[in-house]
């Protein structure tokens, strides 16, 4: 039970609390690129869950069994982003064999998600944070994708009702996206101090 | 010979000058948002981050022109990936021993330089199809605007978030200071403006 | 072996590129990785010599495993503070959540585990203005010279006045209960570890 309520808590805190993009400005590119719409946003949004929650578990398996004990640590960013690059590579061929109509609709983002901040931002993080169990780092990582596809999916119903706003001609595009990412993310703040 | 010359001179000084300005990274081009936003909340993190990005930007072109005609095409993303996490590595252990209380600011923003679009960008348009001489000041360029744009914003972030530049006092007492500034809701906000600047800006030359 | 012939034909730079690199990384890890280790220590060092102004130095008198109040067991060191041999008090490092992350400090506290000599803080996160006040001094002086037992929070009340009552940071009255509650957790602990191991007197 006690473990459970520690993923539980994990989940929350990096969906919500320590949100990827709105707090640890990661996957900025995409968030500003992609959230026109939100169908293509959620399809981003997907990608990404899927992709990270298989690196950030692949890569905590890395680092715990193989590099720390073999004091390799030196070499972390270096696996780390192959590994990245690797598995998003798997999961392209295999969602193009196996499911045609998922690469259909989310199959053209998994080449970008590669240098996506996120990814590797994730497995940096799940380092930093010192998790020493498995579970918890498939948990955050899964919970970060989540954190990324609702944060995405915001912006972009906000962005399609933008579109008929008079929004002044120097702001229009970037500019006001951000904006509203600082709305969203004071909007968020309000959830800090959530978990005690 | 001399016509060749000047040309030659007026493509360095074009290549230098576009990175700077007209296709600045971060206000034009809209590449490597994520450190931008994440370290300039004072000047310091940010001078050490641009200055970290040239390093990583200089290395890598150098090392990719020089093997320019020896990439296989399918293998070459691997190839430019595998340059900059080495040379990003060697930057993140160098700050870590000179400079500690930098590298703590600025934590796992300084492997993130890994997935810089900039970088990887810059590799793929620039140094892979020219010579040493112009992938370096290609480097050069993009680089420097890449530190301007990170030190202007941390410095209107610092400036009116704690009222002092590089930690020195500016600004008079009665000044309170916006904390959230300095916060991510700040950053967004405050790039955003200066973005609609930038734009405001260009469009006045134009 | 035409198949181990046409992969090596493709991937020769890459294989040569990857010693390379790998040996580049190599070098710069050992030239500047014993330099790396120092600036850890320095730091840490630094601090304690803050908190603990006469010891001539410290050393590290146990390593123990101390139960956060999150229930995950944070390795803290303990150091000793030595001058001219003596023992002038004791530093530990301790850590636990906070309002926006966690908060990691450095505690010291006197030759008998008595009183507080005060903290100092590693790592936090907190908001500018508001809890990150928890690294000034006005709130840190409290600390000095209060009685180890149960520290208690105190929205209003005289700061000058060195008790176990504390007075909260206004409007930071989560980050400034944090702060008490990891100090009141890790101490009560790390106290009963060392009287455990004899390294403090009992009887307290």
């Amino acid at each position: 039970m006690d473990t459970l309520d520690t993923l539980l808590m994990a989940f929350i805190s990096i969906v919500l609390i320590n949100n990827l993009v709105l707090t640890k400005f990661l996957g900025i590119c995409p968030y500003l690129g992609v959230s026109g719409r939100i169908d293509m946003a959620f399809g981003m949004g997907m990608a990404v869950t899927f992709v990270v929650t298989l690196s950030g578990t692949m890569t905590w398996m890395i680092d715990h069994w193989i590099l720390m004990p073999m004091n390799l640590e030196v070499t972390r960013y270096v696996c780390f982003i192959l590994v990245i690059a690797g598995a998003v590579q798997l999961v392209e061929m295999y969602i193009r064999k196996f499911f045609p109509s998922l690469y259909e609709s989310f199959g053209i983002f998994l080449p970008l998600i590669t240098t996506n901040c996120a990814i590797l931002g994730l497995c940096l993080f799940v380092n930093l944070w010192g998790i020493d169990n498995l579970p918890e780092a498939a948990v955050l990582s899964f919970g970060a994708g989540i954190g990324f596809t609702m944060a995405i999916c915001i912006m972009a119903g906000i962005r399609e009702n933008l579109n008929m706003a008079d929004v002044p001609r120097c702001l229009k595009g970037a500019p006001i996206t951000l904006i509203t990412a600082g709305l969203l993310t004071l909007a968020f703040m309000g959830f800090a101090g959530m978990i005690k | 010979m001399a016509s060749n010359g000047q040309t030659t001179t007026t493509l360095y000084k074009q290549t230098l000058l576009t990175g700077l300005w007209r296709e600045n990274p971060v206000f034009r081009l809209l590449l490597g948002m994520c450190p931008t936003l994440a370290v300039t909340a004072a000047v310091k993190p940010a001078l050490t981050m641009g200055l970290s990005v040239i390093f990583v930007l200089l290395c890598s072109n150098i090392v990719v022109s020089l093997m320019r005609n020896l990439l296989k095409p399918h293998l070459r993303i691997l190839m430019f990936t595998l340059t900059i996490a080495t040379f990003v590595t060697i930057a993140d252990l160098f700050l870590k021993a000179f400079v500690p209380r930098m590298s703590e600011t600025l934590g796992p923003y300084v492997p993130l330089i890994i997935v810089n679009c900039i970088i990887i960008c810059r590799a793929e348009a620039c140094a892979s199809k020219n010579n040493l001489f112009i992938s370096i000041i290609d480097a050069l360029g993009m680089g420097a605007g890449f530190t301007l744009a990170l030190c202007v914003l941390a410095g209107v972030r610092e400036i009116l978030s704690t009222g002092a530049v590089w930690e020195i006092k500016v600004l008079p007492a009665w000044f309170v200071p916006w904390a959230a500034l300095s916060m991510p809701a700040g950053a967004f906000i405050t790039l955003g403006l200066l973005l609609g600047l930038v734009n405001v800006i260009s469009k006045k030359r134009t | 072996m035409s198949k181990i012939k046409h992969f090596i034909e493709q991937s020769w730079l890459l294989i040569i590129a990857s010693f390379f690199f790998g040996l580049l990384i190599a070098t710069a890890n050992t030239v500047w990785s014993p330099r790396i280790e120092q600036n850890k220590i320095t730091k840490i060092n630094n601090l304690m010599s803050g908190l603990l102004p006469k010891a001539e130095k410290f050393e590290l008198a146990a390593e123990l495993q101390i139960k956060s109040s999150k229930g995950k067991k944070v390795k803290s060191n303990v150091y000793e503070a030595l001058a001219e041999r003596q023992c002038l008090g004791w530093a530990f490092n301790c850590e636990g959540p906070g309002f926006a992350d966690k908060i990691e400090l450095i505690v010291a506290v006197d030759k008998n585990f008595e009183k507080f000599a005060g903290y100092a803080v590693l790592a936090s996160n907190e908001t500018p203005g508001f809890g990150d006040r928890i690294k000034l001094s006005y709130y840190r002086q409290q600390f000095v010279g209060a009685p180890i037992g149960k520290l208690e929070i105190a929205k209003t009340g005289d700061a000058e006045k060195i008790d176990s009552e504390i007075v909260a940071i206004s409007g930071a009255t989560v980050s400034s209960e944090a702060v008490i509650k990891i100090i009141n957790s890790f101490v009560v602990q790390v106290k009963k570890q060392m009287q455990e191991k004899g390294l403090i007197g009992n009887g307290k």
